[in-house]
């Protein structure tokens, strides 16, 4: 990356405060554009809470935020959301298409209705992540993996530049994870920036190509390469992680 | 109001005589019914969004504290602006949906102060703000016709009496002023009570009063006798008009903001990231439930409309997964509970079961002397119908009923017998040890099954032609190798489907 790329995602100062205990403290922030950028920190540190107040979700204590310069009022239309699997009731009477089909209400607006167009772009966008035998599948008969595709699909309808996605891979199968993996790459080739909650320290540095270490403030941010060191995971889960003879990650604790 | 109702008029007069309608809606029956239904099917549409957000009791709550709103109002209109005081003004229906709105921020304002969970911070601001209502009542409002039956369960019966009368043809008003010669004139001594004496004592002074002085309506004047000709008229029921224009509302917020409100309450995080606004959709259904809840408090009372919420929406849950046809289910079995609840509280059983022929074999059949004749509260049988229905439902629905479910499992579990079966064999028949584990005589030890279920199973089994007995030794026959590979490659699939590259 050269300095001039544009930022994607700029963060300064940013504070944001649950009952007076910071929960993410003073995060200055630059996402260049077009890097896969894993989040990485213990429980805790405020990983979901960095990516929800990023995107006005919850209220800021302080700070400022914008994307490729724009706050995020006027760049909505940029950035797309997968929120954590565990965040709404899949027991709610509707189908797949009908869950990727809402990522594109943003680009709808008030009171137009999803037509045949809709329909064609979330079917593309079900295909992708391999989904299309169970389109019209109530949601509740998906499996975890295949709930997180779902969600998946549903923020690459959204077309976005920028994409913000919550622990896609908790507790998902091997076969979900590639898919993920495979869509992700796919996003990085077409240009976008993707930023990812991301718990499995093993796999980081073959997914993503640039890290935030985050724990209440932001330990290191930067190419995976550089950043992602023994010295920096020490400095984010304290004494909790051990390594093998290689400074290979083998294990984090919670 | 009026003029909604004259519009009404004029269109089923294009269908029916003007003395059909007259008399059609005269009875109680047919009033009873409309005003059931169309509370039903406006409480069925809002209740399926409050029932997915898990907000179903905020309907019980709403539907209470609307009274404050109701009472207060009421308090401002008469004591304040001199107003007469009428239950079915549109000022109520603004005070309580204020208040059925400002349950909802108290509520929000103690959940957000992080020291109680969302039900106990409702179950904190209902019961307080009901509690002024009440006090309110019973201070200020005792003469009023807010008691606490009507609270109870309504009036839906006598509805049909409570009307406004539009006036078609010969609309004659008619002023009566001192002067007519139809007034009717009395003395009345001025100041006999005041001086304690009596009109016949000196010093008394009298004024003339007129007791039927006033404007009169082409109705009323007709009633009073003052006009020649029968003007021509329809009487329309109050309630009808209101629960109209509630169902009406509910249509269209249902209707025009289907897709805000389904995103809204699947996924409000997603919502309010696409520029969608959660808090303003939520606001929007709670008003509407206020307005819903006040215009059926008059008919039901404000415990029994929470059936109507509620109820159908749970039933079409269970008959449907998806949401626009829980929207069409849950008001159609909302309102056929409305119907056949009428029939029940006179007595009728879905139309054709007597009530008193039931209880008349109950009292023959046990010595018992109750009486026979079933004459009961009209919203309390339609919400009993409702639930009637409900059990009906949740019994007999083909997918999520407890019958067919039952079924599934009992089907699974036998499927899943055979295949336990099958593969055991599948994995012996070419080993060694073949002769002790595929005995028939033993073959259940090693699963420790029961002799009489391995039976049944194998006995399943073999009249499939899954499996064949030889000597003795259970062997797959040439379609169970083709089962067997069938599920097994079916379960690796699960484990792996759908391939990705």
């Amino acid at each position: 990356m050269n300095d001039r790329a544009p930022l994607a995602l700029s963060v300064e100062d940013l504070t944001v405060a649950y009952h007076s205990k910071p929960a993410i403290w003073d995060i200055d922030l630059g996402v260049p554009e077009g890097v896969l950028m894993a989040i990485v920190g213990p429980n805790g540190a405020g990983k979901s809470t960095l990516i929800k107040a990023v995107l006005n979700l919850i209220p800021r204590a302080a700070g400022r935020v914008s994307f490729y310069g724009s706050p995020y009022e006027q760049a909505r239309s940029l950035v797309g959301y997968v929120p954590q699997r565990g965040s709404v009731d899949w027991d709610f009477p509707t189908s797949v298409l009908d869950v990727v089909t809402m990522g594109l209400y943003g680009k709808l607006g008030w009171l137009r209705r999803p037509g045949r167009r809709e329909r064609d772009l979330a079917l593309f966008a079900l295909d992708q992540v391999g989904l299309l035998d169970l389109v019209d599948r109530q949601i509740s008969q998906l499996s975890g993996g295949q709930q997180q595709r779902a969600f998946l699909a549903r923020a690459l309808v959204q077309d976005a530049q920028i994409y913000f996605m919550d622990e896609p891979f908790a507790a998902v199968d091997a076969i979900t994870e590639r898919a993920i993996v495979k869509i992700l790459h796919q996003l990085k080739e077409r240009g976008k920036t993707v930023l990812v909650v991301h718990h499995d320290l093993q796999t980081v540095e073959d997914y993503f190509d640039w890290v935030t270490l985050l724990n209440v403030e932001v330990v290191a941010s930067g190419p995976a390469a550089v950043v992602f060191s023994p010295e920096n995971l020490q400095k984010t889960y304290g004494g909790r992680v051990s390594y093998l003879h290689d400074g290979q990650v083998l294990a984090a604790g919670d | 109001m009026m003029a909604l109702e004259r519009w009404l008029i004029e269109l089923l007069l294009h269908f029916a005589a003007r003395d059909e309608i007259n008399v059609f809606l005269r009875s109680p029956q047919n009033t009873a019914t409309i005003i059931g239904c169309l509370i039903a099917v406006s409480g069925a549409l809002l209740g399926t969004f409050l029932l997915l957000r898990g907000m179903a009791l905020t309907s019980d709550a709403i539907s209470h504290t609307v009274l404050l709103g109701i009472v207060v109002a009421f308090l401002l209109m008469t004591d304040v602006f001199g107003m007469v005081g009428d239950t079915s003004s549109p000022w109520l229906i603004l005070g309580a949906s204020l208040a059925g709105v400002g349950t909802v921020v108290l509520t929000e304002l103690l959940y957000r102060s992080g020291l109680l969970r969302q039900d106990a911070a409702l179950g904190l601001a209902f019961p307080l703000l009901f509690a002024i209502a009440v006090i309110l009542v019973s201070r200020f409002a005792e003469d009023v016709h807010l008691d606490e039956d009507a609270v109870l369960v309504g009036e839906i019966g006598l509805a049909w009496a409570n009307t406004n009368s539009h006036c078609f043809d010969n609309c004659a008003t008619v002023t009566i002023s001192p002067d007519h010669p139809q007034a009717k004139m009395a003395r009345q001594c001025r100041n006999c009570r005041e001086l304690g004496i009596s009109p016949r004592d000196e010093g008394a002074e009298f004024v003339e009063i007129c007791s039927n002085c006033g404007s009169y309506s082409p109705a009323q004047a007709w009633q009073a006798g003052y006009l020649q000709k029968e003007p021509s008229l329809v009487f329309f029921p109050k309630s009808i008009t209101v629960t109209l224009i509630m169902t009406a509302l509910s249509l269209l917020l249902a209707l025009v903001f289907y897709k805000e409100l389904k995103l809204t309450t699947f996924d409000p995080a997603l919502a309010k990231a696409l520029g969608f606004r959660p808090g303003v959709m939520n606001y929007a259904l709670m008003i509407l439930v206020s307005l819903v809840a006040v215009g059926a408090f008059d008919a039901v009372g404000s415990i029994l409309v929470i059936a109507f919420f509620i109820i159908p929406p749970a039933a079409a849950y269970l008959l449907s997964d998806r949401l626009a046809v829980m929207l069409l289910l849950g008001p159609l079995i909302g309102a056929a509970g409305a119907f056949f609840g009428y029939d029940l509280a006179r007595g009728k059983f879905f139309g054709f079961i007597e009530v008193g022929d039931i209880i008349a074999g109950l009292n023959s059949l046990f010595g018992l002397d109750l009486p026979e004749q079933w004459d009961s509260s009209i919203s309390a049988s339609m919400v009993l119908m409702i639930f009637i229905i409900f059990t009906l439902v949740w019994v007999l629905s083909p997918r999520y009923g407890l019958i067919s479910t039952l079924i599934r499992r009992a089907n699974q579990r036998r499927r899943f017998d055979d295949q336990v079966v099958l593969a055991h064999i599948h994995n012996h028949q070419f080993t060694d040890r073949h002769a002790t584990e595929l005995r028939v005589k033993t073959l259940h030890l090693h699963f420790r099954w029961t002799g009489r279920k391995m039976g049944r199973v194998l006995a399943r089994l073999r009249a499939l032609g899954l499996v064949a007995v030889v000597n003795g030794l259970a062997q797959l026959t040439a379609r169970g190798e083709t089962q067997v590979h069938a599920f097994r490659g079916a379960m690796l699939e699960a484990h792996n489907m759908p391939d990705i590259d």
